[in-house]
């Protein structure tokens, strides 16, 4: 696990810690908004302490990991427990979802894993600042294009460990995706060319479903860059909508009239 | 006019056999070939509680069955239609006969759980993945325990509780009540023909219940050091030569990878898979999991939803082969009370 | 105790003065446990009375008039597949509306151009458009950054961009059916289905999203009938595929990585087939790979994850990168003796073919080439290696593998090299009309209305 040296400051239920226990009334509302999760009570039914999900869960061979724990915790209502879990454990989830193909009670450990992340986001955990610093690029790709990855991401100096050649064959990379037969991808900045209305279409979820919201609760300066592109593009697009003027071709699909 | 009894397991055997006690003639059917239920038709080997052999013991009550002259017994046959009222139901059987009848009895027991319907465990894919069921077989014949891929005497022997009991993921919420017994007597019995051999017994929670908590959850640790590991197994494997468990040792919170020679499935009980037919047939109800319901707790245990139709055994739930005979004994009190009172009517 | 078995076929007599030999004749023994080995129907073992089946939610959702089913009709001509506990999939094979994979499309590009490859050579209509975006499931399993409304109204958007996306060809709604190429876009999206249709808050909230957006239909939510992967696609095509054959693969060894995301995420939905390993594990890749005659072998981490992880490949890559040494490669390579290994999921094929290079400065030198089971069936049928497999972006030695099927990689990297010349000189080759990719926005051709 990559250090995250809030730990100890906040280890709530260590006795050396001179810090002083946390606000009960905090705790209680971290765990109310995971536990309002429309997702929550399908996904914890109850436990059995069976152990079948850490026993098939690749992270508890590598880490001090447990879904089994974090389901006791939950279920058990721990939460003190629950918010020490939050401040590091529920990150080492790898999120394969065997634990919830396995459990007998139909419990989805890690489905349960993701709320408490969305939760440690919603209240700006630095854990969760930590964990998503690595992540900025890609959620800047994400979120201003509608794109997860780009091939000029994959860069011997940001994956060195994949070896030193990206590609077998020595051309550049421009080139290289030029000869990729399939006309959508012959794109360096987005996996697949993403229409720029597409991409439109998607920030009005992104705004609608709280995501940026998120975004700006844990990354203050990426939320600034993306507002800016997303400003752009949407001028970009704006523009482009006027040239038009036709509105057969502004979009072949119609608006439908809203229910 | 005679009781209809349909099934020949011990809630049938016993309940025909109580009511020609009391000088009721009984009509006992059965669609297997051989009286006896699943005890006789799957082979089991020793019997828990009472360490009999099922030969000897079901086969004892199928012996007194069929020399009573008061019971006429019906093997591959079936019951195609039943109608009527509680003393005088016409039961219509599948080799055409009618058979007139005051009352009838279902105990039509379970069928056991099918292990291929949890292919992550391995039954189907290795030949060394088999189920309590098969154990007491390879013991019941005399063949031993062995590996069944080369016939090899197995040195480390899994066993897995709750095999197609207590997993919502496929349905079936209950507990099948006897396996933990069962399958800590057969690992007595495999320590016992294997002396070698190390006995693993995987398990959720042990539900050796009543008397039986020191007669086999204590002496199967104490006398057949047989290991109980409380941890649900995710995955059974191979790596060529031997299988491979996966599972978390939950009391020391550690992840596990284990080979094993033979891995044995506790089935549990699911409801027969006649049921539906069954319920058609009778007009009587099936409780949610899709057992014969129960009309009542306390106005009588052997109550169908369909007065004059009574239930007893496994057909209501998973049962020990023990209250299953209660409940046949309780069902033929039952039936003998309709019996009575119709003739006291007709007369 | 005394071990008193020692004499083969000899009764034991470990059990005490009781013993007595149930004298079960060998056929009697085998009578008694026939029921074990006996064909049986899963549909019997866990039917929808135990086991909840979204797709009843959702045709009594339609019913009473609140979404509309995108349907999967005869002209898509669907083949019936049974999944984990028996029940009844139709997968389309025709007229099909290609939802990429942003982690295929951007690291080993090769993945879907083998498939829409396949496509050409099955005469299979399909359509690849830009009006589509990522699942972001990738990012939000990894980051947490997304939630279940932004989930369920990118799903509703792409699936319905598929439904109307043939107005551009003049052609009728719903004449295109998505196919997802990922495996965690399909596990989202069907995991995002199932609450959308348990869940009459959420569709509340996601609707007027989709309002906005101009993605209703009728004023409904569009919903698919089934969330369909590729590798299912692959599976029922795979005897029309083995036709197509030129190449034999009898000789090799294969091992599949079964994806997660694809069988264990909503796990009723996976395709089981009796024909594939008895029905015992899931059936698509396994099948393909063994209906094109390569030798498909076991090994004891098949359930095992690749070790992606989501955020682990990007920012934990030491776990990453052991799981998938010591979980899979090395054991496909120790154990299984494999000369490929197979998987039929984006973030599996990267991390499987891409650590194993760093494995070597661990000490963990063993190696082994990793393919999705498209770029394998398309080699099989005689695809060029390079300009179609696009394999010069795995990792892995490939090549190892293109000799053991008796093609001459270095020529074929010869050819490409060569080939990348006429590319320079803006004469590429595409596998369909380019004019075709884009449907709407900017760059759509103008649409032809009557």
């Amino acid at each position: 696990m990559h250090a995250t040296s809030t730990r100890k400051q906040q280890y709530i239920g260590d006795p050396l810690s001179q810090q002083p226990a946390l606000d009960r009334a905090r705790l209680e509302e971290i765990f109310n908004d995971i536990q309002s999760d429309a997702r929550y009570d399908h996904e914890l039914n109850g436990c059995l302490n069976c152990g079948i999900c850490t026993a098939t869960c690749p992270a508890a061979h590598y880490y001090d990991f447990s879904p089994r724990e974090i389901v006791q915790l939950l279920w058990t209502e721990n939460l003190e427990g629950i918010y020490d879990a939050m401040q590091e454990k529920i990150w080492a989830c790898a999120q394969c979802y065997t634990c919830a193909a396995r459990c007998p009670f139909r419990n989805s450990p890690g489905s349960l894993i993701m709320i408490m992340r969305e939760v440690a986001i919603k209240h700006g955990f630095q854990s969760a600042k930590d964990v998503l610093r690595p992540f900025s690029r890609v959620m800047l790709k994400l979120i201003s294009t509608g794109n997860q990855l780009s091939p000029d991401m994959i860069t011997a100096d940001h994956f060195a460990d994949w070896g030193p050649n990206i590609s077998k064959v020595d051309a550049p990379l421009k080139l290289l995706r030029a000869a990729i037969p399939m006309p959508t991808l012959n794109t360096m900045k987005t996996a697949w060319e993403v229409n720029l209305k597409t991409s439109i279409e998607l920030y009005t979820i992104w705004e609608m479903t709280g995501v940026l919201k998120q975004l700006e609760t844990i990354d203050e300066n990426l939320f600034d860059v993306i507002s800016d592109i997303m400003d752009e593009r949407r001028e970009d697009y704006e523009d482009w909508c006027e040239s038009q003027g036709d509105n057969e071709t502004r979009r072949a699909a119609p608006p439908e009239e809203t229910a | 006019m005679t009781v209809l009894v349909v099934g020949a397991g011990p809630a049938g055997l016993a309940a025909a056999h109580a009511l020609a006690r009391v000088g009721e003639p009984v009509t006992l059917v059965d669609k297997a070939q051989r009286l006896g239920g699943a005890p006789i038709l799957s082979g089991y080997a020793k019997l828990i509680p009472s360490g009999e052999w099922a030969r000897d013991a079901i086969g004892g009550m199928v012996r007194r069955v069929q020399e009573a002259a008061l019971v006429r017994v019906a093997t591959t046959t079936t019951v195609s239609a039943f109608e009527g009222e509680p003393g005088r139901f016409t039961a219509r059987l599948s080799d055409g006969a009618s058979v007139p009848c005051a009352a009838a009895i279902l105990c039509t027991g379970f069928t056991h759980f099918d292990s291929i319907n949890k292919p992550e465990w391995g039954f189907g894919t290795y030949a060394d993945v088999v189920t309590t069921t098969q154990v007491e077989q390879m013991i019941s014949s005399g063949q031993g325990v062995r590996c069944p891929s080369d016939g090899r005497k197995p040195e480390r022997v899994a066993i897995l509780l709750c095999v197609g009991s207590r997993d919502r993921q496929i349905g079936r919420e209950w507990c099948s009540k006897v396996c933990c017994t069962v399958s800590a007597n057969l690992a007595m019995e495999i320590r016992e023909e294997l002396p070698q051999c190390h006995v693993y017994i995987y398990y959720m929670d042990i539900r050796t219940f009543g008397l039986n908590e020191d007669l086999y959850y204590w002496r199967s640790q104490e006398e057949f050091k047989v290991k109980y590991i409380k941890a649900r197994i995710a995955e059974v494997t191979s790596d060529g030569n031997r299988l491979v468990v996966k599972g978390e040792d939950t009391l020391v919170k550690r992840p596990i990878t284990i080979p094993f020679d033979l891995v044995v499935h506790a089935v549990g009980m699911d409801p027969n898979v006649d049921n539906r037919a069954l319920a058609e047939v009778f007009g009587v109800g099936l409780q949610h999991h899709g057992y014969l319901a129960r009309g009542s707790a306390y106005a009588g245990m052997a109550l169908s939803t369909r007065p004059g139709v009574f239930v007893a055994g496994a057909a209501t739930g998973p049962e020990t082969i023990d209250d299953s005979i209660a409940q046949g004994e309780a069902a033929a009190i039952a039936a003998l009370g309709v019996v009575r009172t119709s003739a006291v009517q007709a007369a | 105790m005394k071990d008193t078995s020692d004499t083969a076929g000899a009764h034991f007599t470990g059990h005490g003065p009781e013993w007595k030999d149930a004298k079960l004749s060998p056929l009697q023994a085998r009578a008694a446990t026939a029921w074990v080995e006996a064909k049986i129907d899963r549909a019997t073992l866990t039917g929808k009375d135990r086991v909840e089946d979204v797709r009843d939610l959702m045709w009594q959702l339609e019913k009473d008039g609140e979404i509309v089913v995108h349907r999967i009709r005869d002209e898509h001509q669907p083949v019936e597949t049974k999944t984990l506990y028996g029940w009844t999939k139709r997968i389309p094979t025709e007229q099909l509306w290609h939802h990429k994979s942003c982690g295929q499309c951007g690291n080993i590009p090769g993945y879907p151009t083998s498939l829409l490859w396949l496509m050409n050579q099955l005469g299979t209509r399909y359509l690849d458009e830009t009006d589509q975006t990522s699942c972001t499931a990738w990012n939000y399993h990894g980051s947490g950054i997304g939630n279940l409304e932004s989930l369920a109204c990118v799903f509703l958007r792409n699936f319905h961009q598929a439904y109307v996306s043939a107005r551009s060809q003049g052609l009728p709604d719903g004449y295109y059916y998505p196919l997802v190429h990922c495996g965690t876009s399909f596990g989202n999206y069907k995991e995002v289905r199932a609450f959308l249709l348990r869940s009459a808050q959420l569709r509340e909230k996601v609707k007027k999203v989709l309002a906005k957006l101009g993605r209703l239909v009728d004023g409904k939510l569009l919903i698919p009938e089934e969330v369909v992967h590729y590798s299912e696609w692959l599976h029922v095509m795979r005897n029309r595929i083995r036709a197509i054959q030129t190449v034999d693969v009898t000789e090799l060894r294969a091992v599949i990585h079964p994806a997660c995301h694809v069988y264990k995420m909503v796990p009723e939905d996976a395709i089981y087939d009796d024909e594939v390993l008895d029905g015992n594990r899931v059936a698509v890749s396994t099948s393909v790979v063994q209906a094109l005659g390569a030798k498909v072998i076991d090994y004891s981490t098949w359930y095992d994850c690749c070790g992606f992880g989501f955020r682990h490949i990007i920012s934990e890559r030491e776990f990453t990168r052991s799981f998938a040494m010591d979980r899979k490669v090395t054991v496909a390579v120790e154990e299984a003796h494999a000369d490929v290994m197979i998987g039929h999921d984006t973030g599996c094929i990267t991390t499987l073919d891409k650590n194993q290079w760093i494995g070597k400065a661990a000490g963990k030198n063993a190696e082994i080439p990793i393919v999705a089971d498209c770029q394998f069936a398309a080699l099989a049928c005689g695809a060029h290696p390079y300009k179609i497999a696009q394999l010069h972006w795995h990792a892995s030695p490939v090549e190892k593998l293109l000799a053991q099927m008796g093609i001459d990689w270095e020529r074929a990297k010869a050819d490409f090299e060569a080939y990348l010349e006429a590319v320079r000189d803006g004469r590429g080759e595409h596998l369909y009309d380019p004019r075709r990719a884009v449907t709407s926005g900017p760059g759509a051709p103008k649409l032809v209305t009557a």
